[in-house]
């Protein structure tokens, strides 16, 4: 085309071409609006009235001030603190026992796979009535004599029931993970290991353990933001109640700027989930780094 | 290859405003509640295009959180120019500076005789005499009771009072297989404001007094909970999640329960998923007075509409004498004129003659607190039914949340 031109410059050139029509959309409909969410926490900014004036901090002073946002704070680290370490150990597990030759191997992981390309409105309703008072759970627990409750509006189980939900629909996914991670570790090592006379247990703890790392690195941040972002199953299966119980702090965001329409204050909680979501994340790649040793 | 790259973006810019170009039609929008609602409210439209063949307009129901979706499309200049207004939300609405007035309209037309409304049913749109929507419709709370629970009980009355209404849940509430479980429950309530407040009402109580204070730790406010709470607390009354039913239209269908309070919309609902059941409706037991909630819904026109007169002719004419009578003729929703209602022969019917007496004295659910200021008094309610925490004390509790909230 051009003499001045290096076949490197070029290739560049093309390379940014293909690029620019995902380029556009991601900067519309991502970066812009992260940008523009920072931009009106600082507003009273309701759409529906002219007026919007510039407020300082004053919706995340409001925020520190709202008991309701406080619960939902506490809420979602306890959903996180339960959800991931169960849920990264049970994907493991899951994924080291379809790593071994057993009979139906395909079957069970197809069956662990299944709630993951599931929708999660499906799967919450079917939960709502497992959980229900006269529902599967609570026959099941009779059978053991024991008297359910009902999961879902009482508020000492509603947080628990939806994280056990998610554990169950998660885990397959991640087991998918890892059981890519297993499979990249050669056979050789597990062949030196017996030979030097390493149980099974020892072999899971000092190979596979450490060189599934950066997959188990890859899940734990993964698994760290879904839980974080909690939303559709809150919002089908409790809408927040009862007495707020479940309400996390995606579900305020919602709330608040969607059905009371306050999209300045729904947008500061927005920013304060992020930066926790962020924290959350360098402080995990500064103490638990995905390279192994 | 430059050209190229310059004419992308351009391309994509274009074909975006060419989707937005093109004159529009008036809009009108509508939530999708049942398919015969919409199916009824496309023939009353029908019968508006006959009347006034020169007005143009595009039907845009709104299919799920109507609320939310309408919001966004009235903040964003998107909005429909004619749509529904539930009534609690109007005050908030009203606050927003977004609703046009149609008093100008109203003054204009001699033909519409306010006086033919249900007076709290306009109450519900007007703010210090200014006149934002008209009310299309309204549903009371009435008692519904299943015929067969009443005969089998030997109850062969309706329950006048709080008294009779505890004594008659006492004898509908039955364990019919003596496993020590009650299978029949004498009532269902839910612990929502909307199923309170009739008792609040009749206590001579309110969620919020005309200077704004905040009733919900009044004695009578207290007192109504205490009663409906009781009837729970006492085994008499269950409430739908208990049994395993999302609301207490299954819970009553499916025979769990011999009486509930709701209003018309349960009436198709059960006809349709329950056909077998045979009820009957009857007022709301009284307290120290006769009182329920109604629930009404308007038709207004946002201020940023350009066809505010198209928009407002249909406005009058679907909240006319000719369009309620369509709308209404079915009985899917009660007509808020009285004209109409006696046209229907509302009056003379055994079920919808239940409904016109309790409009006489009900109540709308109206407070000037924003939406999320009325939502917290759920998690009140919730607090007591589900951890059992003492009425007054959760009321107490959730006061200064709810204060922060209003509108005055």
């Amino acid at each position: 085309m051009k003499k001045g031109l290096s076949d490197r410059q070029k290739q560049t050139r093309s390379g940014y071409l293909f690029l620019i029509f995902p380029i556009i959309i991601f900067g519309i409909f991502t970066i812009f609006p992260m940008f523009f969410a920072l931009f009106i926490s600082f507003y009273d900014w309701n759409l529906l009235i002219p007026d919007k004036p510039f407020v300082g901090l004053a919706n995340y002073i409001e925020l520190f001030q709202d008991e309701v946002f406080l619960i939902a704070t506490k809420n979602t680290i306890i959903y996180a603190l339960g959800v991931v370490p169960v849920q990264t150990i049970l994907s493991l597990f899951l994924a080291f026992l379809m790593n071994q030759k057993l009979p139906g191997r395909g079957f069970f992981r197809l069956a662990f796979y299944l709630p993951a390309v599931t929708a999660s409105v499906v799967t919450s309703t079917i939960f709502i009535w497992i959980y229900s008072k006269p529902g599967l759970l609570n026959y099941l627990l009779s059978l053991a004599g024991i008297n359910g409750t009902d999961w879902l509006t009482n508020p000492n189980t509603a947080l628990l029931s939806i994280m056990a939900l998610n554990v169950w629909s998660t885990s397959g996914y991640f087991m998918i993970t890892f059981l890519a991670g297993l499979q990249n570790i050669p056979a050789s090592v597990y062949e030196a290991a017996k030979i030097d006379g390493a149980s099974a247990w020892t072999q899971f703890w000092k190979i596979t353990f450490p060189l599934v790392r950066p997959v188990t690195y890859f899940v734990v941040v993964l698994s760290l933001i879904g839980c974080f972002q909690v939303f559709d199953q809150v919002f089908i299966m409790s809408q927040g109640g009862p007495v707020n119980s479940t309400t996390t702090m995606s579900f305020f965001v919602y709330i608040n700027s969607f059905k009371y329409f306050r999209l300045g204050y729904g947008a500061a909680s927005a920013i304060i989930l992020a930066m926790i979501i962020y924290f959350v994340t360098v402080v995990q790649k500064r103490y638990f780094p995905p390279e192994p040793y | 290859m430059k050209h190229l790259i310059i004419c992308i973006p351009l391309i994509i810019v274009l074909a975006l405003s060419s989707c937005m170009q093109g004159e529009k039609p008036m809009r009108i929008s509508s939530w999708v509640s049942s398919p015969a609602e919409t199916k009824m409210f496309r023939n009353t439209l029908d019968s508006f295009t006959i009347a006034h063949p020169e007005i143009v307009f595009d039907f845009e129901p709104i299919p799920g959180n109507y609320s939310e979706k309408l919001q966004l499309m009235l903040g964003t200049n998107t909005g429909p120019d004619l749509f529904f207004l539930k009534g609690y939300l109007a005050p908030s609405y009203i606050s927003f500076d977004i609703l046009e007035p149609i008093n100008y309209y109203i003054e204009a037309d001699s033909s519409i005789n306010l006086d033919d409304f249900f007076p709290p049913l306009l109450d519900a749109f007007n703010k210090d005499g200014i006149q934002y929507g008209l009310p299309k419709d309204f549903a009371p709370y009435v008692l519904f009771y299943n015929k067969a629970m009443f005969k089998e009980a030997q109850l062969d009355s309706m329950p006048k009072n709080w008294e009779e209404l505890e004594y008659f849940a006492q004898q509908l509430t039955k364990d019919k297989d003596n496993d020590g479980k009650t299978d029949q429950f004498g009532l269902v309530i839910e612990p929502s404001t909307e199923m309170l407040m009739p008792f609040v009402y009749q206590n001579e109580g309110s969620f919020q007094s005309a200077d704004g204070k905040l009733g919900i730790t009044d004695p009578s406010f207290i007192e109504a909970l205490e009663f409906y709470y009781g009837l729970y607390q006492k085994g008499l009354a269950t409430i739908p999640t208990d049994v395993g039913q999302g609301w207490n239209g299954d819970t009553f269908g499916r025979e769990q329960a011999a009486m509930c309070f709701s209003g018309g919309w349960l009436i198709p609902f059960l006809k349709l998923s329950y056909p077998d059941v045979d009820w009957g409706v009857a007022p709301l037991p009284m307290g120290k007075t006769k009182a329920t909630v109604a629930f009404t819904t308007a038709f207004a026109m946002p201020k940023s509409s350009k066809f505010k007169n198209d928009a407002w002719q249909m406005m009058n004419y679907l909240t006319g004498p000719k369009g309620m009578k369509i709308w209404t003729q079915q009985g899917l929703a009660l007509p808020s004129r009285k004209s109409v209602a006696e046209k229907n022969g509302f009056y003379d019917d055994p079920v919808y003659s239940v409904f016109m007496e309790s409009a006489e004295y009900a109540s709308t659910l109206q407070v000037e607190i924003s939406e999320r200021g009325f939502e917290e008094i759920s998690v009140a309610l919730q607090a007591i039914f589900f951890t059992g925490k003492k009425p007054l004390e959760a009321m107490e509790n959730i006061k200064p949340r709810i204060e922060k909230y209003s509108l005055r």
